[in-house]
């Protein structure tokens, strides 16, 4: 039963930690809404997958690569690595953007009952499937390879390959980054005042519909930066491929503490080993159970997740 | 200056309830029961779906839609609470008939209760760990509660895995009244009897001591706890409730579809639940069933536009939400306004 | 006042949309004829249902072309794939008379929750894609007879095809199978397993069951590295396969990795670029895979390329079609036509069906593939 986990067990830690960085990125986008709204960002699951496409056309249309062209090198590499990223994040932030403005600025404006919020919101994401859909014919899109995955080393039995270690560090500055824009800068704070008190927010002079928007627009960005890695790692994307990177990454959320971005940090890395372990232990088909039962565990015991205390002590 | 609201359909209907006397009363409902009963007998008029057959889409989804709804309303619309992992006690209840109905002699009547029985006690278990969980946090324990059952049916040798279960019997015939494939109007009397069942209950319910106990726990979960309301234990009954509805739907739902497998049981459907719930108007009986009933049919409706269709179902539920966010028929002002404060507090 | 207005315009759009829709022109000319295509054409399911459906409606337009007399009128039946769907649609499609066959459905699920219902409307199926056991087995209570037919090679006689060709040449061939939960991936990878056992020298060291939305195949390679396999079978569809290849290729592993029809795809190369060359892949073919003018045509009138069980669905369009130019114009002479068929399919192999509703070769060919492009290799012995 065990003999997977202790023959691979390296290897297996870093595809967990790999995955589960993208898990981070992803989880933010919940997180950040979540903070400020107290709403589940229902569409970003989309809001992902929509940035996977943005991350694809970037390599295949505007840098020609094809499925058998040979990955670039040098600073080509670089320019299309990063072009892909910053494309990546647009179409996810702009998306973001348009959620919050078609399926929660008129709601929130109104006052109105969440429910009705979580239901336009379920609409948008509907929408934003179906018509990729439509777009893609419902056929599965390949991307081109533009990172060469070289086995750089080899530890303790484990392949170090490139694209992982890219993913991880590029993954873990982006999340720095995001995490250093909302604790120091000006739009940050209004940000985190806002998720703390709306109103005496707005007694302050925050600008209570820009604070919303920026809010969605980097938990998009971030998302979009997820969608980019994940390209980069699986190489691959459809129409619906959504919505099981949105339940994981709500899940990393909620086991971290939803609505504090450190919970979607440390939420995430535990999910990705937790899968990975589970799946190499129990078997691939019992992976979503396990995750739920230590999910239901997790909240019977700290019931605003694993870092949910520093939530509490903010929001007062 | 009083403007008439024409919109305001709630109030006009409990207008004409309030001030008819009792024979109106009776005729109302009887009137209407009877129109809804002749229902199956429209599938030629303008209500006709193109590609399904009329009397089906009735039984599956409008009809189940509406039974499951209001289950679903007790426990999101009554009491407060967030479940989108509906669709587990549904399939509870499907694969109790399907197993047993394919394994022993029993009938669809006499699974019925054993079905409710199960998913009760899915609804008690699951119920008893989570229901302290507040809000958004039990939105994702039942969701993914909802996912677990069906991989649970979807990884087991006796539900067959992702076969499924084929040949369950139908009911058997009800006096004069025969179950038929052909023509499901036999069905559809069966769920409508289901659900007036279930509308009289929660009529029954709401003004006695659990209604009024997961109103306060709706409106103040806190303040209720203080009053000495055991909070806990009247959630898990709105929660089982919910469940034994469920259930219900599930055993007559695999009554008629013959073959059941678990990739009818999809987070989809409790998703869709809710949006009936939430479309209607939540909280309100009325709301919710016809809420339900408009979802159930409408995609069936506008089949012709084939491959949009579900990007137009999409855009009703955008569309609607923003325009009536209490739904089509909400619930009473004064319960309403109490949420609206919730959400910004 | 205004916003009032709005909505009330605005609803009434949407009402007058809805109910044009059932508006339809009872004109039928003389030769006008109706087919039906069944399969999931929206939802998560729908790049199965619309290959097929482009298929079949390059047949009706290849047909329309050559006979310029007839009219085909093409039903489009959503089912999602999903069996709660399809018998909600069945009933609807077996009551519309002018329906003289269906091509479809696409899955087992949806076409064992459809049978009752065309059972009782006399109404002909031809299956591409249905390859459950059971729906041909008069024993078993999921028995599809007399109506169902099916142009695709069922799964008892492509598993152990699959586990020869996998493990062809392979000496000591360890291997481990895969599926992914899907009702079509889970009986064959039992019929794959039972096959190995009558190949010698080849013996199974471990299986998984991934979910056909995953993307991360980790746990599974470390896995087969521990297994020690040379031997990986993949019993899901081309899409999921494509991405694991890729990572298997990527992790440094060599096995021989092999699939069966759902894999069966010129695009499976396309997703997978080098990492899946010499795959080796059981099917009947693509139309691609049979001639490159005929993908060429199919494209050009199509828009797209053909996909997944392209032939199969053009095949079994095939049939209907020539059963209406042989005049067979009401459901029970297009069910007799159907019983009695004999032709060709366009890969080349004698359609004729068995009593069950069997296609008589059953008989799978090997493919490889060889710099991007899935390459026959002849039928498997």
């Amino acid at each position: 039963m065990f003999e997977v986990l202790i023959d691979q067990f390296w290897s297996l830690t870093l595809a967990g930690i790999s995955l589960g960085f993208i898990y981070v990125l992803v989880s933010l986008g919940y997180t950040m809404v979540y903070g400020v709204l107290r709403m589940i960002n229902f569409a970003n699951s989309e809001i992902f997958m929509w940035g996977t496409f943005g991350t694809i056309i970037t390599s295949r249309d505007i840098f020609g690569y094809t499925q058998t062209s040979a990955p670039a090198t040098g600073g080509k590499l670089a320019l299309v690595l990063i072009s892909q990223l910053i494309m990546s994040m647009a179409v996810a932030g702009l998306t973001a953007i348009f959620v919050e403005y078609v399926a929660y600025r008129r709601l929130r404006a109104k006052g109105t009952n969440r429910l009705a919020t979580l239901i336009s919101a379920i609409g948008i994401s509907i929408v934003l499937s179906e018509l990729m859909r439509l777009l893609t014919d419902s056929r599965p899109v390949g991307s081109p390879r533009v990172l060469e995955k070289i086995i750089l080393t080899e530890v303790w039995g484990a392949n170090i390959r490139l694209d992982t270690i890219v993913t991880i560090f590029a993954a873990a500055l982006i999340y720095f980054l995001l995490e250093r824009f909302v604790q120091l800068s000006r739009m940050g704070k209004a940000i985190r005042a806002v998720s703390m008190n709306e109103d005496a927010a707005k007694l302050m002079g925050v600008n209570l519909n820009r604070v919303i928007t920026t809010t969605f627009l980097v938990g998009g960005l971030a998302t979009g930066a997820a969608a980019f890695f994940y390209i980069t790692v699986f190489e691959y994307s459809k129409f619906n491929i959504g919505f099981t990177m949105g339940m994981a990454a709500f899940t990393a959320a909620v086991l971290g503490g939803i609505g504090n971005i450190r919970g979607a940090f440390y939420g995430g890395l535990f999910l990705g080993l937790l899968e990975v372990y589970a799946s190499a232990v129990l078997g691939t088909q019992w992976k979503a159970v396990t995750v739920f039962i230590v999910l239901v565990l997790v909240l019977l015991f700290k019931p605003n997740g694993l870092f949910g205390e520093a939530v509490q002590t903010t929001r007062a | 200056m009083k403007i008439r609201n024409y919109w305001n359909l709630r109030d006009f209907g409990a207008n004409l309830w309030e001030n008819a006397g009792r024979p109106v009363r009776v005729a109302i409902v009887l009137g209407s029961i009877l129109l809804v009963g002749l229902l199956p007998f429209m599938g030629g008029s303008i209500l006709a779906t193109p590609i399904a057959a009329f009397d089906a889409v009735l039984v599956y989804p409008v009809g189940m839609f509406v039974l499951m709804s209001l289950g679903l309303n007790i426990v999101v619309g009554k009491s407060g609470m967030l479940d989108l992992g509906y669709v587990a006690f549904f399939a509870i209840g499907a694969y109790t008939m399907a197993y047993l109905g394919t394994t022993t002699n029993l009938n669809t009547w006499e699974i019925m209760p054993i079905g409710i029985a199960l998913a009760m006690i899915a609804g008690v278990l699951l119920g008893i760990p989570t229901l302290r969980l507040r809000g958004d946090y039990l939105a994702i324990v039942t969701l993914g509660f909802g996912e677990i059952v069906r991989l649970i049916l979807l990884n087991s040798t006796w539900s067959k895995g992702p076969n499924g279960i084929a040949n369950i019997p139908m009911p058997p015939d009800l006096g004069p009244l025969k179950f038929e494939l052909k023509n499901q109007r036999v069905f559809f009397w069966v769920v409508m009897a289901m659900i007036l069942l279930t509308i009289w209950m929660i009529r029954r319910l709401t003004v006695r001591r659990p209604g009024r106990a997961w109103e306060a726990i709706r409106q103040d979960e806190d303040a209720a706890e203080l009053m000495g309301i055991h909070t806990l234990k009247y959630k898990i009954w709105s929660f089982t409730l919910g469940a034994a509805v469920g259930g219900a739907a599930g055993v007559l739902f695999a009554s008629k579809n013959l073959y059941i497998a678990p990739e009818m049981f999809t987070l989809n459907v409790s998703i869709l639940i809710l949006a009936c719930v939430v479309f209607g108007g939540i909280g309100n009986i009325w709301g919710v069933v016809i809420g339900a009933a408009i979802l159930g049919y409408l995609p069936d409706r506008i089949r012709f536009i084939s491959d949009a269709r579900l990007l137009a179902f999409g855009l009703v539920l955008v569309v609607v939400m923003n325009f009536r966010p209490d739904g089509l028929l909400p619930r009473k002002k004064r319960e309403k306004a109490i949420v609206k404060r919730e959400a910004n507090a | 006042m205004k916003k009032r207005i709005q909505i009330s315009l605005a609803i009434a759009t949407a009402l007058a949309i809805t109910l044009t829709g059932c508006s339809s022109s009872d004109d039928a000319a003389e030769n006008t004829f109706t087919i039906a295509y069944q399969g999931p054409l929206s939802g998560g399911e729908a790049s199965t249902g619309t290959d097929e459906q482009n298929a079949v409606k390059y047949a009706i337009e290849l047909f329309m072309e050559a006979n310029p007399e007839y009219t085909i009128e093409l039903v489009s039946v959503d089912d999602q794939g999903d069996p709660a769907v399809a018998s909600t649609v069945a009933p609807g499609t077996a009551a519309n008379e002018k329906i003289l066959g269906i091509v479809g459905p696409a899955y087992s699920g949806a076409t064992i929750a459809s049978l009752p219902f065309y059972k009782d409307g006399g109404l002909v199926m031809i299956s591409p894609s249905a390859t459950r056991v059971s729906i041909t087995d008069p024993a078993t209570p999921d028995f599809g007879g007399p109506v169902f037919h099916r142009v695709v090679g069922k799964d008892d006689k492509q598993g152990p095809a699959l586990a020869k060709y996998a493990t062809d040449g392979v000496a000591n061939a360890k291997v481990f199978v895969v599926d992914d939960q899907s009702s079509y991936a889970v009986p064959l990878r039992e019929y794959v397993e039972a096959g190995l056992k009558s190949v010698a020298g080849a013996s199974l060291v471990g299986g998984d069951s991934v979910i056909n939305t995953a993307t991360d195949y980790a746990p599974t390679i470390a896995k087969i590295k521990t297994s020690g396999a040379n031997v990986v079978i993949y019993t899901g569809y081309y899409s999921a396969a494509a991405i694991f290849v890729k990572q298997l290729r990527d992790s440094g592993s060599k096995a021989v990795f092999a699939g069966g029809d759902g894999v069966f795809n010129q695009e499976f190369p396309k997703l997978a670029g080098a990492a899946a060359e010499d795959s080796r892949i059981t099917g009947v073919g693509g139309l691609a895979g049979i001639s490159a003018d005929l993908e060429a045509d199919f494209q050009e009138k199509m828009g797209v390329s053909s996909g997944v069980y392209s032939v199969e669905s053009f095949d079994a369009a095939n049939i209907l079609l020539e059963g209406i130019k042989a005049g067979n114009t009401t459901r029970e002479t297009m069910l007799a036509w159907v019983k009695a068929y004999e032709g060709t399919s366009v890969s080349g192999n004698t359609i004729k069906f068995d009593e069950n509703g069997d296609i008589s070769y059953g008989l799978f060919a090997g493919f490889t593939t060889k710099d991007g492009v899935l390459v026959n290799t002849g039928i498997i012995k």
